[in-house]
């Protein structure tokens, strides 16, 4: 039995605050940590406690030779113990954890769709595309609900073209960023070969209905709540159209990416 | 180090030490092996499986609670041939001891069931989970009737030859001393004890239930004492080895259940935010060997 080991611990070397509610985790590299691809995750235990009891998953939002950076919103209780780790502090980590990852675009043209803290797998697809030049055209639709809430500050350099979106208008497209893309290609700006979203469900139901079906390709890192993170415990799965059949697939281990046009949405209830 | 020290017997079977993995968080077993170090487990335990295969419950699977986890994955697994056939051999040749875990379900499926692993050649021992909803029975467990019990043991143990049969009771029943005594007299060689205290949660955004089905199955540490208690409460009815299962968390948590007379324990939920759980337990027996029952007033 040679699986690699996915158990470390992992200690925190600085956080970068993004926005009042988001900031980035950045941590010491653990010895042996294996390599990952865009749409990896790693789920971490927040707490020696049994609250919050499980260990919360979060995308790789970079992994270079020395550090694991996360992309954290605080939206709870695990959220927050992530967010408020002080540097030195020791977390155990489980990962990289997923099967299926964004596999760069066969022509080299990518336009991500990244809602809120949907923009970690895009930044890690863009650097790791970028570094072996896998791409030459990268665009990013990203959409937050206000100006303060926008989290691209950090990444433009990583993406050819950073779209941006608010609800309330304060910053860039007033709206959605489904409606920004939808604008984006009825103007013909963006390259319609490869779509790639992440993000809330509704954000990439959204997509799918609206505008997938304009691009080549589609293809969704999906969220669904985990316990085991490695496929054992059957509780994070989404029904995906396959052959004819709808079968249920686990996000963790079978995902955490899947052909967007294929996901049976009407039966995926939260 | 005597390797054999904390070996354990259960009917004929020896498993190496009575640290086992519970039925359905560890899967078919291998998807934990970055995690854990399987082979020096007792044994694994793995997902329930059914004659036919199952899909399962839809709607939301997990929601977690103070202390705990409800689930309703509601059974879905790949059937019995595909588990004999793809998941079951590479746990043998990983070096892992494996317990089979068979789904008590409507009779002639049962039956079904219970030949087609009598065919297999390694299969000596399994446990059979009583919990599952039984469609004869409206939708209730086999486990909360004692005849019944009884009835699905002897069927095992008859058709099963000379496996040892290990009977996993559900807590939510009057009296699981009882079940545990009726799985006794039909021959069962041990007990496992418990499987998930019912339980439900309401959203109160949507002023729904939580889940598809309303009920879920409560485990992790917040069903601890409960366990515990239904482990003593079978020590006293029955001679055969009791298996303790439910909201293990700790070294000490495990030590509690074998003072309350458990041969053995098993872990579930603790491994989803404790993969090191079982390590540690196992170190904690090889220093201080297996805590002896004390003798506990009625
Ligand atoms: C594969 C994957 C990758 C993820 N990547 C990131 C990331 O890069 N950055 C980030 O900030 N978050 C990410 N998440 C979501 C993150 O895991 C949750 O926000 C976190 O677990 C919430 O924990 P909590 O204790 O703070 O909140 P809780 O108190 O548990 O819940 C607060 C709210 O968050 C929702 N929530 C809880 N768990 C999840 C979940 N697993 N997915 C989505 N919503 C959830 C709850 O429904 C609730 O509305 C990811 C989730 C998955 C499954
Ligand atoms: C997600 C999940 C799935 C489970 N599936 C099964 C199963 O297939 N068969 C079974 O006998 N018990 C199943 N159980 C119950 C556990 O084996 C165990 O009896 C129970 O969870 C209590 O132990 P714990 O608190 O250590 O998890 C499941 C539990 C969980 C949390
Ligand atoms: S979280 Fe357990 S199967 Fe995906």
């Amino acid at each position: 039995m040679n699986r690699i080991k996915s158990l470390f611990r992992a200690r925190v070397l600085r956080h970068q605050v993004l926005t009042p509610s988001c900031r980035l985790v950045v941590f010491d590299r653990p010895a042996g940590f294996p390599a990952a691809s865009p749409g990896h995750f790693v789920s971490v235990r927040v707490s020696d406690s049994s609250v919050p009891l499980l260990r919360r998953p979060f995308s790789i939002l970079d992994l270079t030779a020395g550090e694991l950076i996360l992309l954290v919103k605080i939206v709870g209780r695990g959220s927050a113990l992530l967010a408020g780790a002080n540097p030195g502090d020791g977390l155990e980590i489980g990962g990289p954890f997923g099967g299926t990852v964004f596999e760069p675009p066969a022509r080299g043209k990518a336009v991500f769709v990244a809602g809120g803290t949907g923009l970690a797998p895009a930044v890690f697809a863009a650097r790791t595309w970028n570094k072996g030049g896998l791409v030459e055209e990268i665009h990013l639709v990203h959409g937050a609900s206000t100006r303060d809430e926008l989290l691209t500050g950090f990444c433009e350099k990583d993406f050819s073209h950073v779209h941006q979106a608010t609800l309330d208008g304060s910053a860039g497209f007033g709206g959605d960023a489904v409606s920004l893309l939808e604008k984006l290609v009825n103007d013909g700006v963006v390259p319609l070969d490869a779509l790639f979203s992440c993000g809330p469900r509704g954000m990439i139901r959204a997509l799918v209905e609206r505008v997938g079906s304009r691009f080549a390709e589609h293809h969704a890192s999906l969220e669904a709540v985990m316990a085991c993170g490695v496929g054992a415990c059957r509780g994070c799965t989404v029904p995906v159209r396959e052959n004819g059949e709808t079968l249920l697939r686990a996000v963790c281990s079978d995902g955490t990416v899947f052909p967007a046009g294929d996901i049976a949405w009407e039966e995926w209830e939260d | 180090m005597n390797k054999k020290k904390n070996a354990i017997r259960i009917g004929a079977v020896e498993f190496r030490n009575p640290v086992f993995l519970a039925s359905g968080p560890a899967g078919y077993g291998l998807e934990y092996a970055g995690l854990i170090d399987l082979p020096s487990l007792g044994a694994v335990v793995t997902k329930t499986v059914s004659y036919s295969p199952r899909r399962g419950n839809p709607g939301r699977r997990l929601r977690e609670t103070v202390s705990g986890l409800l689930n309703s994955v509601g059974l879905e697994n790949v059937g019995a041939e595909e588990y004999f056939a793809e998941k079951l051999p590479p746990l043998y040749d990983a070096g892992v001891k494996p317990v089979v875990s068979l789904a008590a379900e409507d009779w002639e499926d049962y039956r079904k069931l219970l030949e087609l692993t009598a065919r297999q050649e390694n299969v000596d021992v399994v446990e059979l989970n009583l919990s599952c909803p039984n469609v004869e029975r409206g939708g209730m467990a086999v486990g909360v009737d004692p005849d019944l019990v009884r009835r699905y043991v002897r069927l095992a143990k008859d058709i099963l030859r000379g496996a040892a049969v290990l009977a996993k009771l559900t807590p939510n029943v009057q009296d699981i001393g009882l079940l545990a005594l009726a799985a006794e007299e039909a021959g069962a060689d041990g007990i496992t004890a418990i499987n998930t205290v019912l339980g439900m949660d309401i959203d109160t955004d949507s002023g729904k239930p939580v889940f598809h089905r309303i009920r879920a199955g409560l485990s992790g540490p917040a069903i601890m004492p409960v366990a515990l208690e239904a482990v003593w409460r079978i020590r006293r009815r029955v001679e055969i080895p009791v298996i303790g299962v439910g909201g293990i968390s700790s070294p000490l948590d495990a030590e509690k259940f074998f003072l309350a007379g458990a041969t053995a324990i098993q872990i579930g939920t603790a491994i989803f935010y404790a993969p090191g759980l079982p390590g540690e337990i196992l170190s904690a027996l090889e220093e201080r060997g297996i805590p002896a029952p004390i003798n506990l007033p009625d």
